[in-house]
């Protein structure tokens, strides 16, 4: 490999944002942060182009010496667990650019620099191969994301962006202190590749397992440490709900599969029960308060919290179908949640009220924006012909052979999802046009289109024919469940 | 003393022997310098400051041992040195506008600046303890007046004077530790008291030795329980010589403090575990109690008590690698530390005093760059990637769990979390607050150098550690 394409796609994004730094006209700024991660988004087609389904071994790797002294090297790669969401990652990235035009009036500049080094630092997340280098992109998030909610947010954003910025990092470091033990058990290296070789004994690995799962549970977020996920999405501009549903939410997920499943397999399997009923509850309890919100941000923030748990209940299954659906899903719910928190947005630039009660009949008023909203709305409630359809059914049926119970808890989830997505439908869209929609709403102009399209193709292309998107993480996956289940044991 | 040792001796502590003679020139050239004119005084004393420490730098190749023992020349008093210099020429650069409009630009201040200067490197120097208490006696004499030179300012007085009699006590603790090992071993040399030692080293009246000398150090770094001079003292003082102490003598304190542990002596008695409830005690008080505080350099103060708590987690794990991540911490947080300050100093021009930390509400809203450098400092001292301070706190982190210390570990980060809270505190205040007045910081040249380079090792150490470490950890070595 000559070209250093990982790295290209990871420092675009940052180099953009140096470069933004030195412009002053507003309209200059938007237009360059568009044209930064529409580049960048290229880069990534290019990437995936060139990615091989056939092997589980990572690809385009480059490494570097960073602190030799302490064994961190600069490395990047990416295998099928991870390419996904490289993409996921870039595709959203132009698409809060869009979001953000009009909505962000103030601090443009200033917002986009913030914008455009969360991109490069969520890229450098999944693309990262060293524990040391993997933390700081992880941690470094917190600095463009307090800003992003905390300077740009609603009127409660002080108090969610303190929320948003202690949780994670209380998880975090915690996190940090299993990476170091990790890498005095094995053998002194931060590299990912050779420390998931590692043979640990039971105990460290249930040490670190929790410590572990304290940082990925926040960052999921499970239920009991989700309470800061409402208060940062209703109060994030749109951009940053949308960044911090289809991407940072993943990062929890994702660190399961990195870390926790294949360098600690005998306690992922110890404790897989656990995570099974932690997630569980989680699929219940966010369908349940999602049941009750009144406002529509605070809706898909606790579905969110519901559609994750499914993710973990997935990936804790610990078999083929349960984890492919589960990492499907995962990117699923990045395409869906983020296209309603996108939706929402748009609603709110127009009317500037979210509560549900507010709303009405928008058929009448805006056909074209109300037939996206069906769109996403059926999607997130996993309707056969979209996306969540294909991973939810996975994860289910996953999760029937791993535990029976368990299984019926996520069906009910499905079930309490119908209930609260359809009502917050049929109040929006349908009925009698209501105060706040009396006057005439703008529907959907070419650059909210630009935005929104997108999102409703991948709705519906994984939703019809899902093939390709399964074979790029399948080699990955059943080295995955090798990894677990042959150092782990049986089932 | 023969003439070759003598010599010998001179040539390794020319450095100290540049910076006392300067010191001294400078106290009679100042009385002929005529008003108006004391930018001279600001670039001789750097020009000092330089010469000693090329003198260092060419002397730094090989372990150079004077005066019959009480004094070394090795590669861990050049790295102290570096630290000292950086700071006091730092401290110069925000001096000079600052005292201006302070009023207390005379020459007294910067030959005592010079004199603190030339006791921190005898500190660092010193493997005897009565070398290590001149070096201390003529740091803190210095700190002390420097403290008190807002004369007409009724805290500054009261500052100086809490300030001398809480050092003067703790001084004649750790002078009684001393007496304690000269009666015990018949030495006071760091070498020979182990050698001296014959029965149990976990005897009493050792114990109790130790003890005294650790409380008489632990003051100089602001620690608990010795702490309560720090906030009263940081904020009286002027803010430049708050800056300067909050960086410098306290370097010179751990440098001390990693001399006398990295003695087999102290080594041997499990005097570990009192440092490790000291780290545990201050780091907590530093950061539960800087939560409430309104005045910045307060809260800086609080601060610094918690940077001193995490740095004392260092000397917990010991060995080589606690002892060179204490140094590289020191380096960072030099670096940091200064910045922030540097930000402070200048915010003080005309009515504004900058000290009330609602004084910056909206800073960014018409001061952008600054506001940025705000911003990278005060997520260095919260710990955050990719900034200097997060691989100074890392580094800590892995020396403790070397050692096996991992609960101290995880102290240690709980503690850093509930710190982080008051520094994004700050940083809210600037990015998420509307502006009520208008700024005018105090912005020359010279301190817009120091917040250049300060700002270029805060986030360049950051990105590139490999080097720094590797000259900390050679220099922890020894020799």
């Amino acid at each position: 490999m000559t070209i250093p394409l990982l790295s290209l796609i990871v420092f675009t994004p940052a180099v953009g944002a140096a470069a933004l730094m030195f412009v002053r006209n507003d309209d200059v700024v938007r237009w360059m942060a568009l044209g930064v991660t529409v580049l960048d988004f290229m880069l990534c087609i290019a990437m995936l182009g060139g990615f091989d389904t056939s092997t589980h071994e990572m690809q385009f790797t480059e490494t570097r010496p960073w602190v030799p002294a302490l064994g961190i090297t600069y490395t990047l790669g990416i295998d099928g667990i991870s390419a996904p969401f490289v993409f996921l990652t870039a595709l959203l990235g132009w698409i809060s650019v869009l979001a953000s035009w009009v909505a962000i009036d103030r601090k443009v500049k200033e917002f986009m620099v913030s914008l455009l080094a969360m991109q490069a630092l969520m890229l450098g997340v999944f693309c990262a191969l060293d524990l040391f280098l993997f933390y700081v992109f992880w941690e470094a998030m917190l600095i463009p994301m307090y800003l992003i909610i905390g300077v740009w947010g609603g009127d409660g954003r002080v108090y969610a962006a303190f929320k948003f910025f202690l949780y994670t990092l209380a998880g975090s470091l915690m996190f940090l202190i299993g990476v170091i033990v990790l890498y005095f058990h094995g053998g002194e290296t931060f590299d990912i590749r050779t420390l998931m070789a590692q043979d640990l004994p039971l105990r460290v690995q249930s040490w670190l397992f929790f410590a572990f799962l304290i940082a990925f549970a926040v960052k999921v977020p499970m239920v009991p440490v989700h309470t800061w996920l409402p208060d940062a999405h209703v109060q994030a501009p749109t951009a940053g709900s949308i960044i911090l549903a289809a991407v940072l939410l993943k990062m929890g997920a994702y660190g399961f599969l990195r870390f926790s499943l294949p360098m600690l397999p005998e306690a992922t399997v110890h404790y897989s029960t656990l995570m099974l009923v932690l997630s569980a509850v989680a699929i219940v309890y966010g369908g349940l308060l999602a049941l009750a919100q009144d406002d529509l941000k605070k809706l898909v923030a606790y579905s969110s919290i519901s559609h994750m748990g499914l993710v973990t209940l997935g990936i804790f299954t610990l078999n083929l179908r349960g984890l492919e659906g589960g990492i499907l899903q995962m990117f699923n719910h990045g395409v869906t949640t983020g296209a309603l928190f996108l939706s929402v947005g748009l609603i709110y630039e127009r009317t500037h009220t979210r509560s549900i009660a507010d709303y009405g009949g928008l058929m009448k008023a805006a056909p074209v924006y109300t037939a996206f909203l069906a769109l996403f709305t059926l999607s997130s409630m996993a309707l056969p012909g979209t996306n969540s359809f294909v991973g939810e059914l996975l994860v289910l049926s996953g999760a029937f052979a791993a535990n029976l119970a368990v299984g019926a808890a996520a069906v009910l989830g499905a079930l309490l999802g119908a209930a609260y997505l359809l009502g917050m439908y049929r109040k929006v869209a349908l009925g009698p046009a209501s105060i706040g929609v009396r006057f005439k709403i703008r529907d959907v102009n070419a650059r909210e289109m630009a935005a929104i399209l997108p999102l409703a193709v991948f709705v519906l292309w994984i939703g019809l024919y899902p093939k390709p998107f399964l074979e790029i993480i399948d080699a990955s996956v059943k080295h995955l469940l090798a990894q677990v289940h042959g150092k782990g044991g049986a089932q | 003393m023969t003439a070759a040792a003598l010599f010998q001796s001179i040539l390794a502590s020319l450095p100290e022997i540049v910076v006392v003679t300067g010191a001294c020139i400078l106290l009679i050239l100042g009385q002929l310098v005529r008003k108006g004119q004391q930018q001279f005084l600001v670039w001789a004393s750097i020009a000092v400051v330089l010469i000693a420490a090329l003198g260092t730098l060419m002397l730094a190749g090989e372990v150079r041992p004077a005066y019959s023992g009480m004094f070394v020349a090795d590669r861990f008093a050049v790295f102290f040195k570096v630290v000292f210099y950086l700071v006091t020429v730092l401290t110069f650069l925000l001096s000079r506008k600052y005292a201006e409009i302070e009023g207390i630009g005379s020459s007294e201040y910067y030959v005592l600046l010079l004199l603190a200067l030339s006791g921190m490197m005898i500190m660092a120097s010193a493997t005897d303890l009565l070398s290590i208490y001149v070096g201390l006696e003529l740091m803190v004499l210095c700190t002390y007046v420097l403290t008190g030179f807002l004369r007409q300012q009724r805290r500054s007085n009261e500052a100086a004077l809490k300030y001398v009699i809480l050092g003067g006590v703790s001084t004649g603790i750790f002078l009684y530790g001393v007496s304690l090992i000269y009666g015990l071993t018949g030495t006071t040399q760091l070498d020979g008291m182990a050698a001296a030692v014959t029965g149990d080293p976990l005897d009493p009246g050792l114990l109790l030795a130790v003890v005294f000398i650790v409380a008489g150090l632990v003051f100089k770094v602001g620690a608990v329980p010795f702490h309560m001079w720090v906030p009263d003292v940081y904020e009286g003082a002027p803010t430049t010589i708050t800056a300067f102490m909050s960086v410098g003598p306290k370097a010179a304190g751990f440098a001390v403090i990693l001399r006398v542990f990295l003695n087999p002596l102290v080594a041997a008695s499990n005097v570990w575990i009192i440092v490790a409830v000291i780290a545990a005690v201050t780091m907590a008080l530093g950061s539960f109690v800087a939560l409430v505080q309104d005045n910045f350099k307060r809260l800086l103060a609080y601060s610094s008590i918690a940077h001193a708590g995490f740095a004392m987690f260092g000397v917990a794990a010991g060995g080589a690698d606690g002892a060179a991540s204490v140094m590289l911490y020191l380096l960072i947080y030099a670096f940091m530390n200064l910045g922030i300050f540097g930000i402070v100093i200048m915010m003080r021009n005309g009515d504004f005093s900058g000290e009330v930390i609602e004084d910056y509400a909206g800073l960014a809203k018409s001061h952008r760059g600054l506001a940025l450098l705000m911003l990278l400092y005060l997520f260095s001292l919260a710990g955050i990637p990719p900034t200097a301070g997060f691989f100074a706190k890392f580094y800590v982190l892995v020396a403790l769990v070397e050692r096996g210390f991992v609960m101290l570990a995880v102290i240690a980060v709980l503690l850093s979390a509930v710190a982080a809270y008051f520094y994004i505190r700050i940083v809210m205040v600037i990015y998420m607050r509307e502006p009520e007045g208008v700024f005018d910081p105090a912005l020359t040249p010279a301190v817009a150098a120091t917040l250049a380079f300060t700002a270029a090792g805060t986030i360049g150490i950051g990105l590139f550690p490999a080097w720094f470490l590797g000259l900390a950890q050679h220099a922890a070595i020894g020799g």
